[in-house]
């Protein structure tokens, strides 16, 4: 990695802004570089390579906020950051709600984060990875497109703000993320799979491929159904995105503005009792882990939903001060709010056996399921879903939407299976919701 | 850095690349976040750095550094030529570059008021009455209120090794509200936005009347609209969904790249008859002063009207350097690039459908009972299957050819090749203010879209209410 330290440009940043009147002040600075291998029309199209720095800095003059960022690591360039960030913070209107940024918290690192192996491959190594797909998924059929990217990730950061924080990190990340089209006649199969990890050794990336000409095929023979009222099955992908939507909403400063569903919701029953949905950042090799957040927070594992009850919201440094508790080390060096890994509680029974009671259903593999941020309904389309009769997926469905309100389907969620996809960090268990509206254009 | 990069492309020829371009690129911007009466986030950036991207033998590589430094840039086209030399072998289908006529130009499009000519105080108090006037049309059912601006200028120069050299400057600025207003029960949104080539001249040309106030009024009417119904409706599209369909719907499947690669409905398509002969749908990024607009794209074409769909016949796709010689087709000047660190891709611009004949009163009186859609939200696509969604903000029932009750949150669901198939109305109205940032392959492009009114026979209303 870099010789170059940033701490040191980051603290210097800080004693810069403060002289400058900065009342509150952090920075963060660091470097990356990322190398990425695009596959289109089942072939390498192009490698990509790119390293850079940056550095960010935030101040507050009574509370008003003023935030510069720049890339590289000219010197005169960060200077001029530095001034302009405490220039527009004097600029901002003066926000009493602000109390303070995080004071120094000393934790110990995540295990798991950062891997050797991933920061010492090559391009050819990417290559090689790329074709090890291209091979696997082209063997099996020569209907098959393939197309996608293959790309690492490796960095390394530091934090330091005027009350102490003083934070170093680095990570590393890999990724293959492969769509396949398969043709049959006039019929198209379409689907996406993809791994990840910090760890190469978490990961199965070479299979990445064949995964994802198995879920095109399913795909093919889509059909059009009638309007009616099912029993929804949200697969794993689908739950992620269920679920992650219901988290970010959440976010104590949409809450404490007004702006989310679950305003004045708290230690309120939102969701059936088998919903438990818990966000631990501290998870080993976690893809969203970290010791602290943005704003050097330590990072705990926080319960979301409990049993059905909205248990606590996600604060940063900001809204934890204005509603004087503990910020749950969720915040951004931006001033932003962010989920980390999704830790859903498992249920009893596997996936198969509650797909196995549904009669009449609708099987959502993937796809956005998300409510507005605001009134919580819903209006969604079914991108990559079945059809359920008698427990079995009959056929894909073309041409079908989903409507309802978050909490209508919250409520009558009543099953949540005992068996997940687990991806670094990440659960994804199988979600069932009883008699939800699905618009057929049968 | 003209020298910087006529510098690497000589020295990516010398050393092996049949074709490479360089990019350099310097790009400043400033924010404001005005949020229940405060200016609570102001934020500035600053971002330069150099891609260059080579072809050797059948591959590309790219590589880029944020550093404008001759030995940063060298060491790009090292890395740029030892990525395009792995991958050599594995190559499908080789890559290639249209034998286009290089192009020497200058393009420097100033905004009226430039960066810095109009103090931050004016800006925030400018945002601050938008959000007074909003805030007073609904006053305590108001929860929450947000206007953000951003402003932001690029200067660029291109050159590659055809001999083209294209210096380039401008600015764009957006403004965007959002409004929560409650009645005690429920929450709803009301948002509008507004942007243009130009800079900070926008907050003096946008009323609070036409902007922030018309947001309020949205989510306040959104408070008595009911859930929308599920199933199968004629639907009459405003001209911001009219936008999301000749966007979504057909413009992404218009893209040579997704053509080429086998992942568009429209392939083997050219010249195929796929909507009524009113139907004209048009890419452009010449419009004057529209947020897609540009003088010469990321590999230095010329900007240009490109006919997508002409009388309903698919008469072209947009092209870059690499599609039109792949299709032995001229190139389009679609080929855009985020920043110095992204390649160029097919991006589209300013896509919108021609006005027709139809006054909307007519169009509303032919239909017994179906559903007006307004306030175009947001929308996505499945190039590889032909399917769309698209997402209104508002909506009206229509009884007997009568616009009726509010419909809130209203998305739908359909086929491209169906959709088009189905329009029978093209309204004599139009209008072009959806601008946005377009996302494809991780990269943001600046866009608009629209049309006029029109009319689509069954189409799938994903509501909540069975029919």
């Amino acid at each position: 990695m870099s010789e170059f330290n940033y701490l040191d440009l980051c603290v210097e940043c800080v004693r810069e802004a403060v002289r400058l009147g900065a009342e509150f002040c952090d920075v963060s600075a660091g470097t990356g570089r990322d190398i990425s291998v695009t596959i289109e029309k089942s072939g390498i199209k192009t490698a990509d390579a790119g390293q850079g720095e940056d550095v960010a800095i935030r101040t507050f003059v009574r509370g008003g906020m003023g935030y510069a960022s720049v890339s590289g690591r000219d010197r005169r360039d960060i200077d001029e950051a530095v001034q302009r960030a405490v220039a527009l913070a004097r600029e901002a209107t003066p926000d009493p709600d602000f109390k303070s940024l995080p004071s120094a918290q000393p934790a110990p690192e995540v295990e798991g984060l950062f891997d050797d192996r991933i920061a010492g491959m090559s391009v050819e190594d990417v290559v090689r990875i790329a074709v090890a797909n291209l091979g696997a998924g082209k063997a099996l059929g020569p209907e098959v497109n393939l197309s996608g990217h293959i790309g690492l990730s490796v960095g390394e950061g530091a934090l330091a703000s005027s009350n102490g924080v003083a934070l170093e990190s680095r990570g590393t990340d890999i990724a293959a993320d492969i769509e396949a089209l398969v043709k049959h006649g006039g019929d198209t199969g379409f689907f996406y799979e993809f791994d990840f990890g910090r760890q190469l050794a978490d990961c199965r990336l070479d299979d990445v491929a064949v995964n994802a000409v198995v879920g095109a095929r399913r795909f093919l023979g889509a059909r059009r159904i009638k309007s009616g009222r099912r029993a929804l099955v949200l697969g794993p992908l689908a739950s992620y995105g269920f679920l992650g939507g219901i988290v970010a909403a959440a976010n104590a400063e949409s809450v404490q503005r007004g702006r989310s569903y679950l305003c004045g919701k708290v230690d309120e029953t939102v969701a059936s009792p088998v919903l438990t949905i818990v966000d631990n950042g501290l998870v080993p090799r976690g893809v969203r882990s970290g010791a602290h957040d943005g704003e050097g927070t330590r990072r705990l594992p926080l319960t979301v939903i409990d049993r059905g009850r909205l248990v606590s919201l996600l604060h940063n440094s900001y809204t934890a001060g204005k509603a004087c508790t503990k910020s749950t080390g969720h915040g951004t060096h931006s001033g932003g709010i962010s989920p980390t890994n999704l830790r859903p509680a498992l249920g009893a029974r596997p996936a198969a056996e509650i797909l196995r009671e549904v009669k009449d259903g609708i099987y959502l593999e993937s796809g956005e399921l998300r409510a507005d941020p605001a009134s919580g309904d819903i209006s969604a389309s079914i991108d990559f879903g079945f059809l359920i009769r008698s427990g079995e997926l009959v056929h894909p469905v073309e041409s079908a939407m989903i409507g309802g309100n978050i909490f209508d389907l919250l409520e009558r969620l009543d099953a949540v299976s005992s068996d997940a996809r687990e991806e670094p960090g990440v659960l994804m268990p199988t979600l069932r919701i009883q008699d939800v509206q699905i618009a057929g254009s049968e | 850095m003209e020298d910087l990069t006529r510098y690497l492309c000589d020295l990516a020829k010398r050393r092996g690349a049949s074709f490479a371009d360089v990019r350099v690129l310097h790009r400043q911007s400033e924010s404001v976040l005005v949020q229940d009466g405060r200016a609570d986030k102001l934020a500035a950036s600053t971002d330069r750095g150099v891609g260059v991207r080579v072809l050797v033998g059948r591959c590309w590589g790219f590589a880029s550094a944020d550093s404008l430094e001759r030995p940063r840039g060298e060491k790009c086209v090292d890395d740029a030529l030892a990525l395009a030399r792995a991958s050599q072998e594995f190559v499908n289908d080789p890559a290639m570059v249209a034998e286009a006529a290089p192009t020497v130009a200058e393009d420097c499009r100033l905004p009226e008021i430039a960066a810095g000519q109009m103090p931050l105080k004016e800006k925030i108090a400018r945002l601050l009455q938008y959000e007074h006037c909003g805030r007073a049309l609904g006053g305590d059912a108001i929860v929450n209120s947000i206007v953000s601006y951003s402003e932001g200028t690029r200067e660029e120069i291109l050159a590659n090794t055809a001999g083209t050299l294209v210096r380039t400057a401008g600015a764009r600025a957006v403004v965007t509200c959002l409004f929560v207003a409650t009645d005690g029960k429920i929450l709803q949104r009301g948002t509008e936005h507004r942007g243009i080539l130009g800079g900070p001249e926008l907050l003096r040309q946008v009323t609070p009347e036409e902007f922030s106030v018309r947001a309020a009024e949205k989510a306040l009417a959104l408070l008595k609209a009911r859930p929308a119904p599920a199933g199968r409706f004629t639907v009459i599209f405003h001209p911001s969904i009219t936008g999301l369909l000749v966007h979504e719907a057909l413009g992404h499947n218009a893209e040579a790249d997704a053509v080429w690669a086998g992942q568009s409905i429209l392939e083997g398509r050219l010249g195929e008859t796929l909507a009524p002969e009113t139907v004209s749908i048009y890419d452009d990024s010449t419009v004057a002063g529209a947020f897609g607009s540009y003088a010469y794209d990321s590999e230095g074409t010329p900007s240009r009207r490109r006919p997508i769909i002409e009388k309903g016949r698919l008469a072209g796709f947009l092209h870059s350097l690499e599609t039109a010689a792949k299709f032995k087709a001229a190139p389009t000047g679609s080929g855009r690039a985020e920043s110095y660190d992204c390649r160029p891709i097919v991006r589209m611009s300013n896509t919108f459908m021609e006005r027709g004949t139809v006054p909307l009163e007519e169009m509303l009186r032919g239909v017994e009972r179906g559903i007006y859609l307004m306030d175009g939200h947001w929308g996505y696509v499945f190039v590889q299957k032909g399917q769309f969604i698209c997402h209104a903000g508002q909506a009206r029932m229509i009884e007997r050819g009568q616009l009726g009750d509010a419909l809130r949150d209203v998305s739908i669901s359909s086929m491209t090749l169906d959709t088009l198939k189905k329009i029978d109305a093209v309204g004599n109205d139009f209008e072009m203010k959806m601008p946005g940032m377009c996302g494809k392959e991780g990269q943001s492009a600046p866009t608009d879209c629209g049309g006029p009114h029109v009319r689509v026979g069954d189409v799938v209303v994903g509501g909540r209410a069975q029919e």
